[in-house]
């Protein structure tokens, strides 16, 4: 659905985006990551048929960017980083006029079903200038989805908002997904893009690493247990290292981190020794390392690396 | 050009506008300030006694083109100021639409709404010339409004023949076919200033440019100089025209998507 080919683009001197090579499948909730200033709107402004990237290639659809640009606009759906609503204008007379430019048929019913869905449609005719920074974030939401666009281009969409209104634009977001629309998400939120996305690139001007979240946990990571103990004694340390399919085995107090290749069978087996050799087993748990922590360590790799 | 979009466009310029205090308040000022000064000068000045524009014998009289001083001296100098006034009527196609421009354009730029428009089917041309179309429409119906007006009123408080120069058909034609040309030059200028400034009253400064040469224009005229007539006003509206094409051109090659994203700050 979208695919880029060594896709750069360059401001003077600056180099903001290099050589990225992406692919994301039709349905895809694909999330964008990386610091401030990695390219991030850069990229998706490229993608958007917004700016010309200064080599490389993009395609929406099977459509070159660049090339069919009005057909492009036609079939994506763009949330920028800032709402961008007209302020003397009410919330009605914005998506109104969207409609309109994007040819939309039923403009009345489609303003309609996206301000209820958004929690708007009571203030839908007050000037939006009046309205929170939340409230405009999902207004200018609504009005990236009026004309049902199958791919949609999400940059920080819960950025500005409360506990509240985030997860409603996140349930919305899976709502999406389920309709089997195509989004391309840009995110600082990692436990967002870990919740809502299929695939998550990592991106600093290049490509860092691209894949699931759990890929890449598991990558990084391998697979582990935390086992918690009353109490670890040698005779239990040697019983774990003992067993062939355990790959690690750290001391977490008070317990053990056991990394092994598959839990789903191993677990069983594990939990037999341990017990064998006279452990008090108080929990068992999956070892979960957050989004975050991936995020930050792909990044110190890729610096380490530099 | 797709005309729903274009339509799209004109309408909500002109709904935005009439949110707009500002440019609303504006728009009324400058043609009922400019109809009043005229109509009032006429009022008072068809009252004195001839004599009083006789430059043996009275203080206001000045020195009439041959054209006009078989009228006599009271005529002749209401009409030769009247000419003058003209030009100042002239004024309202090219202030205010440069002043709708500046607020239409950097409101955009201000709010950022620019990015999410250009990420829509419509084309950059479709919104320059929704734009020109929704700033330079109503300086040009208020500009002729106030033409007629005049006229109507110059019925009632002055002599025929003064409201037969008013209408004569060098004012005629330049008000038809000058009107129009001078609000797109108004547009564009305005489009131009918007680019690079980022406050609507520091845009209306490029007004600064056409006012001073008008407001010279329309003293050579008054000191008798120069009795405008149709060759003139024909060359006249040609190098207005030649001048608005050139503006034009330079609003497109900035009124760029790209350009518009990357470089207007
Ligand atoms: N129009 C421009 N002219 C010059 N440099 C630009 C322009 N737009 C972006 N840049 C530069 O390109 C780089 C990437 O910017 P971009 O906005 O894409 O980052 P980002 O990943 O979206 O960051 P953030 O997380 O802060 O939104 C930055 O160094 C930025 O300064
Ligand atoms: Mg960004």
């Amino acid at each position: 659905m979208i695919r880029t080919e060594h896709l750069t683009k360059r401001f003077g001197p600056l180099l903001a985006v290099e050589d990225l090579n992406l692919h994301v499948e039709r349905g895809e909730v694909f999330g964008f990551l990386g610091p401030n200033g990695a390219g991030k709107t850069t990229t998706l402004r490229m993608l958007a048929a917004l700016i010309a990237p200064t080599s490389g290639a993009a395609w929406i659809n099977d459509r070159r960017v660049g090339q069919d640009d009005e057909a492009i606009h036609a079939s994506i759906g763009l949330l920028t980083e800032t709402p961008g609503l007209y302020p003397r204008l009410s919330a009605k007379e914005n998506l109104s006029f969207f409609a309109k430019l994007h040819g939309v048929e039923d403009i009345p019913g489609q303003v309609r079903k996206y301000l209820t869905l958004l929690e708007l449609w009571e203030r839908r005719s007050e000037p939006v200038g009046g309205f929170s920074k939340g409230m405009q974030q999902k207004l200018a939401i609504a009005r990236a989805l009026l004309h049902e666009p199958p791919v949609l281009f999400l940059d920080e969409p819960t950025s500005a908002l409360d506990p509240e209104a985030a997860r409603l634009v996140r349930d919305f977001i899976e709502t999406l997904k389920g309709e089997g629309r195509t989004i391309f998400l840009c995110t600082h939120n990692l436990e967002e893009a870990d919740h809502l996305c299929d695939r998550v690139a990592v991106i600093k001007q290049r490509l860092i690493r691209v894949d699931a979240p759990d890929a890449l946990r598991q990558d990084l990571y391998g697979r582990s247990v935390r086992v918690q103990l009353r109490e670890v004694t040698p005779e239990i340390l040697a019983a774990v290292r003992a067993l062939p399919f355990v790959t690690a085995v750290t001391e977490a107090s008070p317990g053990l981190r056991v990394a092994l290749d598959e839990p789903e069978t191993y677990n069983p087996v594990l939990i037999q020794a341990l017990m064998t050799a006279g452990a008090a087993i108080q929990f068992v748990e999956r070892e979960s390392h957050s989004l975050e922590q991936v995020y930050l360590d792909l990044l110190h790799e890729s610096e380490a690396t530099a | 050009m797709n005309r729903k979009r274009l339509q799209a466009v004109i309408e909500k310029e002109w709904l935005d506008m009439r949110k707009n205090k500002m440019v609303l308040s504006m728009m009324a000022l400058l043609p009922l300030l400019l109809v009043g000064m005229i109509l009032g000068t006429v009022y008072f000045m068809e009252r004195a006694p001839d004599s009083e524009y006789d430059p043996a014998t009275g203080d206001s009289g000045m020195a009439l083109p041959p054209e006009l001083e078989a009228l006599g001296y009271k005529e002749g100098t209401i009409i030769l100021l009247n000419d003058q006034y003209m030009f100042y009527l002239l004024l309202i196609p090219l202030t205010l639409p440069v002043y709708v421009a500046a607020y239409s354009i950097i409101g955009e730029k201000e709010t950022r709404s620019l990015e999410p428009l250009l990420a829509t089917p419509v084309s950059t041309a479709e919104l320059l010339v929704g734009k020109t179309i929704s700033a330079a429409a109503p300086a040009i119906v208020l500009t002729w409004l106030s033409f007629v007006l005049t006229a109507v009123g110059l019925n009632f408080i002055a002599s025929p023949t003064v409201l037969a120069y008013w209408v004569r058909p060098v004012w005629s034609l330049s008000m038809a076919l000058q009107t129009p040309f001078l609000a797109v030059l108004s547009t564009a200028s305005g489009v131009i200033a918007s680019s690079r400034l980022n406050d609507p009253r520091a845009a209306q400064q490029v007004t600064g440019l056409f006012i001073v040469p008008l407001i010279a224009l329309s003293l050579i005229v008054l000191m008798g100089k120069v009795y405008l007539n149709l060759r003139l006003m024909s060359w006249a509206t040609l190098l207005i025209a030649a001048v608005t094409v050139g503006v034009l051109w330079l609003a497109i090659r900035l009124f760029q998507r790209e350009t518009i994203l990357t470089r207007w700050k």
